[in-house]
C-alpha cells in the first residue's frame, strides 16, 4: 500500500508546481495519473520513490512485512533499502544499453547483493533463473542474450519491465511507459503491466486517456498541481475538457473506441520538460 | 590613374604590419645568429654525416631488441596507470557527480599538469627515482591526467542525468551508480581515448629514453655521442619500425572500437 499525503511543492519564485496532493493506492489497484503536461504528474511520481524531495507532505510505503515508512522523513540509508522493492519504469527505458538484456534484467537487484559481489558481475545461478523467467514473463526470453542497444523500443521496454519484476517490488511505479511506442507496443506493454497490480500496487503516469480507460482500474487527474479527479477509469468528454483544455472540443475523435478514427495522443512536447525541472 | 591609386593605397593597411614582422624576424636571427650561410654550412654537414650514417650497423640489432620491448613496456605501463589514475581524476572533475569544491581541486591540478611537458616532470623524478625505466612509467602515468582526466570528465558530463537517476531508483549505492550509471555508457570512450594516448606514450617513450628512462631512445643517445653513427641509424630505423608499427595497431583496434559504438 501506498498513501500520499498533501504533496506540495513549489519553484523559489512562489509558483506551486503540486499543491496538496493527496490518495492511496492498495495493492489490487493499478492507477493511472492523467494530467496536461506541466501539470505535476512526473513530479508527484518522482516524490513517490524520493528522486524528488517534496517541499511537505508524506509519501507512506508499506513494505512486504508490512512496516510503514515515510519516504519524505528518512535517511539517505533507509531510503535506499526502501527503493530496492519499488520497481520504475521510465519513458526513455534507461537500460545500460551495453549489457545483454538478461545482464540488464541482473541490475534491478543490484541494491539487495553486496556491493563488490555486482562489480564482478557475480549473480547466483538461481538469479539468473528468475532472470530469464522475468523476461519469459514479458515474453523475450528469446532475446536474453542480445545487446539491449541493438533492440527496438519495445523490446527495451519489455527489458525494463522484467528488470523490475525481478526486483520483486512491493511497489511499481511507470513514470510515461508508452509514450515513446507505436500504438500496438503501446498496448502490449499495458496488457504486461496490468496484471502485476495483482500483487502490488501500480502507479503509472499517462498521456493516453484510451489506454487508461481501458486498463487501468483507476484514474486520477492532475491539473496546475491539484487532483481533480479521481475514481472510475472511464472519464466523460467533459472532464477530458477540463484536465486538457478547451482545445480538445475541437479535435474530433472517440477516445473509447479501439482505434480511434484520428489517433489523438497527448504527446509530449517541449513543455512537458517543465514537469521535470532541475530543482 | 585613380584606379591605380586606389590600389595602392589598398596595400597601406599591410605597410606596418609586414614591416613589423621583418624587423622581428631578422632581430630574432641576429640574437641567435642564424643567417644563411650556416644554413648553407649545415646542410652540407648534414648530407655528410647521413653519409657517415650508411650502412646500418645490422650486428648490433639483437643487443637493440631488449631496450625496444623497453620502450614498448614503459609506453605500456604508463597508459595502463594513466588512464586507471585518469578515470578517478574525470570522475572527480565531472559536475553531474562531484561536489562543487572537489570539481574545482580537480580540474585546476589537471590543468596544471597539462602546462607540464613529461621530460620536466622525468627531470623531477629522476632525482626522486634515479635513472632508468620507472622513472619513466610514472612521469608517463603522470603525463596521461592532464589530457585523459579532462577528456574522461567531458565524457561523464555528457551522460543523460536520467540514466544515473534510473541505478539509483533501483537503491544502488553509490560505487554501483558509478560502475553501472557513469562507467558503463563510456567505455568505448574510455578505451578509444587511452588508445590515442598510447600512440602519444610510444614516441613520448623514446624521447625520455634519451633523458633517463632508458630503452630505445637512450640507445639512440649513447650511440650518437659515441660517434658510432652506423649503429644510430639502426637504432632510428628500429625506433621509426616500433613507433609505426604500434600506431598502426593502436589505430586498427580503435576503429573496432568506434565500429562498436555506432551499434550502441
Amino acid at each position: 500500500m501506498i498513501e500520499v499525503k498533501n504533496l506540495t511543492k513549489s519553484l523559489p519564485n512562489g509558483r506551486k508546481l503540486l499543491d496538496g496532493i493527496s490518495f492511496t493506492v492498495n495493492k489490487g489497484e493499478f492507477v493511472g495519473i492523467l494530467g496536461a503536461s506541466g501539470a505535476g504528474k512526473t513530479l508527484t511520481v518522482r516524490c513517490l520513490n524520493g528522486l524528488l524531495k517534496p517541499d511537505s507532505g508524506s509519501v507512506i510505503v508499506e513494505d512486504d512485512q508490512h512496516v510503514k515508512r515515510d519516504i519524505c522523513s528518512i535517511s539517505k540509508r533507509q531510503l535506499k533499502k526502501v527503493r530496492e522493492k519499488i520497481g520504475m519504469i521510465f519513458q526513455g527505458f534507461h537500460l545500460v544499453k551495453r549489457l545483454t538484456a538478461l545482464d540488464n534484467v541482473l541490475i534491478g537487484r543490484l541494491g539487495q547483493i553486496n556491493s563488490l559481489r555486482s562489480l564482478v558481475y557475480g549473480f547466483t545461478d538461481k538469479e539468473a533463473e528468475e532472470a530469464l523467467s522475468a523476461l519469459e514473463k514479458v515474453k523475450i526470453q528469446h532475446l536474453a542474450g542480445a545487446r539491449v542497444s541493438s533492440m527496438s523500443g519495445g523490446e527495451m521496454q519489455r527489458v525494463a519491465i522484467a528488470r523490475a519484476i525481478f526486483q520483486n517490488p512491493t511497489l511499481l511505479l511507470a513514470d510515461e511507459p508508452i509514450s515513446n511506442l507505436d500504438p500496438s507496443n503501446a498496448k502490449n506493454i499495458m496488457k504486461l503491466i496490468q496484471p502485476l497490480s495483482k500483487d502490488m500496487p501500480v502507479i503509472g503516469v499517462f498521456h493516453q486517456p484510451e489506454m487508461t480507460a481501458k486498463y487501468c482500474s483507476r484514474v486520477i487527474a492532475i491539473k496546475a498541481g491539484r487532483i481533480i479527479y479521481d475514481g472510475d477509469p472511464k472519464i466523460s468528454d467533459e472532464l477530458l475538457i477540463e484536465i486538457y483544455g478547451e482545445e480538445l472540443r475541437h479535435l474530433e475523435a472517440n477516445f473509447f473506441s479501439e482505434v480511434p478514427p484520428v489517433p489523438i495522443t497527448f504527446t509530449k512536447t517541449k513543455t512537458e520538460l517543465h514537469d521535470r525541472p532541475n530543482l | 590613374m585613380t584606379g591605380q591609386t586606389y590600389n595602392l593605397k589598398r596595400y597601406r593597411k599591410w605597410v606596418l604590419p609586414v614591416l613589423a614582422l621583418a624587423i622581428s624576424v631578422e632581430g630574432a636571427a641576429l640574437v641567435c645568429g642564424a643567417n644563411i650561410r650556416g644554413l648553407n654550412r649545415g646542410l652540407i654537414q648534414g648530407f655528410s654525416f647521413l653519409g657517415h650514417m650508411f650502412p646500418p650497423d645490422w650486428s648490433a640489432f639483437p643487443e637493440m631488441l631488449k631496450p625496444a620491448v623497453d620502450t614498448i613496456i614503459i609506453a605500456v605501463l604508463g597508459t595502463f596507470f594513466g588512464t586507471i589514475i585518469s578515470l578517478g581524476f574525470g570522475l572527480a572533475a565531472a559536475s553531474n557527480i562531484s561536489p562543487r569544491w572537489l570539481r574545482r581541486l580537480t580540474r585546476g591540478f589537471i590543468r596544471i599538469e597539462r602546462a607540464l611537458p613529461e621530460i620536466i616532470i622525468l627531470l623531477f623524478l629522476v632525482a626522486a627515482f634515479g635513472l632508468g625505466p620507472f622513472g619513466g612509467v610514472i612521469s608517463l602515468t603522470i603525463g596521461c591526467i592532464g589530457m585523459l582526466g579532462k577528456l574522461f570528465a567531458d565524457a561523464i558530463e555528457e551522460i543523460d542525468p536520467v540514466s544515473i537517476e534510473a541505478i539509483e531508483a533501483l537503491g544502488a549505492s553509490k560505487i554501483q551508480v558509478i560502475v553501472f550509471g557513469v562507467l558503463q555508457p563510456i567505455i568505448p570512450s574510455i578505451i578509444s581515448f587511452a588508445l590515442f594516448r598510447f600512440e602519444l606514450n610510444i614516441r613520448l617513450s623514446v624521447v625520455l629514453g634519451a633523458v633517463g628512462a632508458g630503452g630505445i631512445g637512450l640507445e639512440l643517445y649513447r650511440s650518437f655521442s659515441l660517434l658510432d653513427y652506423n649503429k644510430g641509424l639502426t637504432c632510428l630505423i628500429i625506433t621509426l619500425a616500433l613507433v609505426i608499427i604500434t600506431e598502426r595497431f593502436s589505430e586498427f583496434l580503435r576503429s573496432k572500437v568506434k565500429l562498436a559504438g555506432v551499434l550502441r
